[in-house]
């Protein structure tokens, strides 16, 4: 495989933990939540897989078990957000704290060691056999096709060209007006909360079953803060963010690059790049964004919803 | 008469304080349950991290000394809390604070111990303040999320750290690859006859600093202003007040805290650049100042309680569960406490029908 090539390969791979749990946000976001666990999220999801995968050797059936972690955690982070109203912030970051913690604690047994059984690649026929982009793009496994294709398009056309999108969109807008057109705010905002967090749980047991492949602690790596930047820098769009997820996953291929062939550059430094290079992405839209109001950030984001408040 | 539930739209400062006092009292409650479940005894447990962490002098010294960080990094939160912004970068900013006065006392002046630990501490809060100024510029100038920027740093921050504590600085002459040689000044310890033999003076900085900082908050003008940003930016600066200066001096106050933060548990306690310095105290921190509702004394209090918690933690080890259970109870009782505090707007009440004919 070429030097391109394999740059790009590992840019897709990596792109597509932050493709799936920048999908899973964006879920929660557009209903006007902000899910500040993600990153908790993925280990709790990462975690699951492994251990799944440690008994009965088929990464599927790891994967749905991290979803189903993932729905239970973010019925829970649900209930305290969406029914109790609780400050998402302070929710996000004891999700992320807490699974961070329970996940370490959990995966002892299993840190370090290589998964049991992980996602093998997937040829896609005659795309595979492209020059350079054939092995890079079309030798995946399927959870990238879901990252980078399935999932963006099925949101896409969720979000944009059904009823029931407009409607979720138009609860992170403004849920006062949908509750006053008898749309039932609450369920929905818990139910999508809920999926966006299988979601975002997915993008762990991709990251154990798929790129690592393994668990160790501290594996997720902020790679959940970078999601929920992703978002942002997206500007809440489905497949922008498959693309940033692309373009981030990129920054940590370089870095892989560069340590693999010796630049020079110490490792600490390489591994200091997709969070500077985050920080620079969130930064770069805000200063050319003025003239692009379509993509700030749903109007009720962050604020619960009071029918009395109205 | 029927009974309702009433929401109150703002509750007092001491009521608040008691929701998150019982809901972290709930978590810890949950995370015992939890526990016996799992074949542990939770009472006898929490007996024996009382009598370790309390009956003993050394338990109290080393409370105290986990304490200190601790409530350091509340202070630092806190103070971004009481204008409304988020500080998650408390660690980073701890590890930058504590790099910084390992350079000047390993590489600086060969001054006396007093005027050197000042030069450290100067250094630590220029560099805690230093790495939250990104985030800080694009907060007040784009709007850009402070909170996943100064976290993010945490990461930046700590592998900075390890890189100078395995590179550079590493100690050459120690067979343990990861840390500096040692710092050569250390502050002074408590006199002996305190009987706190290892407690060492920078826990009474730490106290001071909270008195100062409330101190500060109540009785200043830049308090008030503080207070009024954070309640509400617009009446703020319809008031006249400077709103984006104070948050901006804020958020570096909050950084700089932080790197002190980083100094007195370096030149104190580890006197040793390592990457293992906070075991994650800037996101205890969090939750110390949340729990304390951002006041600085309270902090203290609350920084205690989370001491005496992580060092069940250290307790657990013995009984074979991981360190990390302690960081899963943290999010538990952060979590407690952020419904707590909403629960704590709700009311019962006793709705009785109006006599008839009695003036309204």
């Amino acid at each position: 495989m070429s030097m391109l090539s394999s740059l790009l390969g590992n840019a897709v791979l990596s792109g597509a933990v932050l493709a799936l749990a920048g999908q899973g946000e964006l879920l929660a976001e557009r209903v006007g939540v902000l899910n500040l666990g993600v990153e908790g999220l993925l280990a709790l999801g990462g975690v699951t897989a492994i251990a799944t995968v440690a008994a009965g050797h088929d990464p599927l059936l790891g994967l749905l078990a991290a979803v189903g972690v993932g729905a239970a955690v973010g019925c829970l982070f649900a209930a305290a957000t969406v029914l109790a109203r609780a400050s998402q912030v302070l929710c996000g970051i004891a999700l992320t704290t807490g699974g961070l913690g329970l996940a370490a604690t959990l995966g002892r047994p299993y840190a370090g060691q290589p998964a049991a059984a992980t996602f093998q690649p997937i040829d896609i026929p005659l795309l595979d056999r492209l020059p350079v982009l054939g092995p890079a793009l079309f030798h995946q496994s399927a959870p990238v096709y879901v990252a980078f294709l399935v999932l963006p398009l099925a949101l896409q056309l969720l979000l944009f060209h059904t009823r029931h999108g407009l409607v979720l969109r138009a609860i992170g807008e403004n849920p006062a007006a949908c509750d006053a057109a008898g749309i039932p705010v609450v369920a929905l905002r818990f139910a999508y909360v809920a999926l966006g967090a299988a979601i975002a749980a997915a993008a762990g047991a991709d990251l154990t079953l798929a790129f690592v492949p393994s668990w160790s602690d501290g594996v997720t790596a902020g790679r959940g803060w970078i999601a929920v930047a992703l978002v942002i820098f997206a500007g809440y769009r489905p497949w922008r963010i498959a693309v940033g997820a692309f373009l981030f996953g990129l920054v940590n291929a370089l870095g892989y690059l560069a340590q693999a062939r010796d630049w020079g550059v110490a490792p600490a430094f390489l591994s200091m790049l997709p969070y500077l290079a985050t920080i620079l992405f969130m930064v770069l839209p805000a200063l050319s964004a003025r003239s692009r109001p379509a993509t700030t950030a749903p109007a009720a984001l962050g604020l619960p919803y009071y029918r009395d408040q109205r | 008469m029927t009974w309702t539930i009433q929401r109150i739209p703002e509750i007092s400062g001491p009521s608040r304080i008691a929701a998150y006092l019982t809901a972290g009292g709930a978590a810890v409650a949950v995370a015992g349950l939890i526990l016996r479940l799992l074949g542990l005894h939770p009472l006898e447990l929490g007996g024996v991290v009382l009598r370790d962490s309390l009956g003993s002098r050394y338990g109290i010294e080393d409370l105290l000394l986990l304490a200190a960080p601790l409530v350091t990094c509340g202070l630092s939160v806190a103070v971004m809390l009481r204008v409304g912004l988020w500080n998650i970068g408390a660690d980073g900013q701890f590890f930058v604070g504590a790099a910084c006065a390992a350079g000047v006392g390993l590489y600086g002046p060969a001054w006396p111990v007093l005027p050197m630990l000042l030069l450290m501490a100067a250094a630590a809060l220029a560099g805690g303040a230093a790495w939250i100024a990104v985030p800080a510029l694009a907060r007040l100038t784009l709007g850009t999320s402070e909170i996943i920027t100064t976290l993010l740093l945490n990461f930046v921050a700590r592998l900075g750290v390890d890189y100078l504590a395995t590179g550079p600085w590493r100690d050459q002459r120690s067979s343990v690859t990861a840390q500096s040689p040692r710092v050569p000044v250390p502050i002074p310890r408590l006199p002996h006859d305190w009987h706190l033999g290892r407690v060492h003076w920078g826990v009474f900085a730490v106290l001071a600093l909270a008195v100062l900082l409330a101190l500060a908050f109540r009785l200043t003008h830049w308090g008030y202003e503080l207070r009024i940003c954070g309640a509400n930016r617009h009446a703020a600066a319809y008031a006249g007040m400077k709103v984006r200066r104070r948050l901006g001096e804020a958020m570096l106050l909050s950084g700089a805290i932080a790197g002190l933060g980083g100094m007195l548990e370096l030149a104190g306690t580890v006197h040793r650049l390592e990457s293992g310095l906070s075991n994650g105290y800037g996101y205890v921190g969090i939750v110390i100042a949340v729990l304390a509702a951002a006041s600085p004394i309270g902090c203290v209090v609350t920084g205690l309680l989370m001491a005496l918690v992580l060092s069940a933690g250290t307790a657990l080890q013995a009984d074979g569960v991981p360190s990390s259970a302690a960081m899963a109870l943290t999010g538990l009782i952060l979590l407690f406490a952020a419904v707590g505090e909403r629960l704590a707007h709700y009311r019962l009440a006793v709705l009785r029908p109006r006599a008839s004919g009695a003036a309204g």
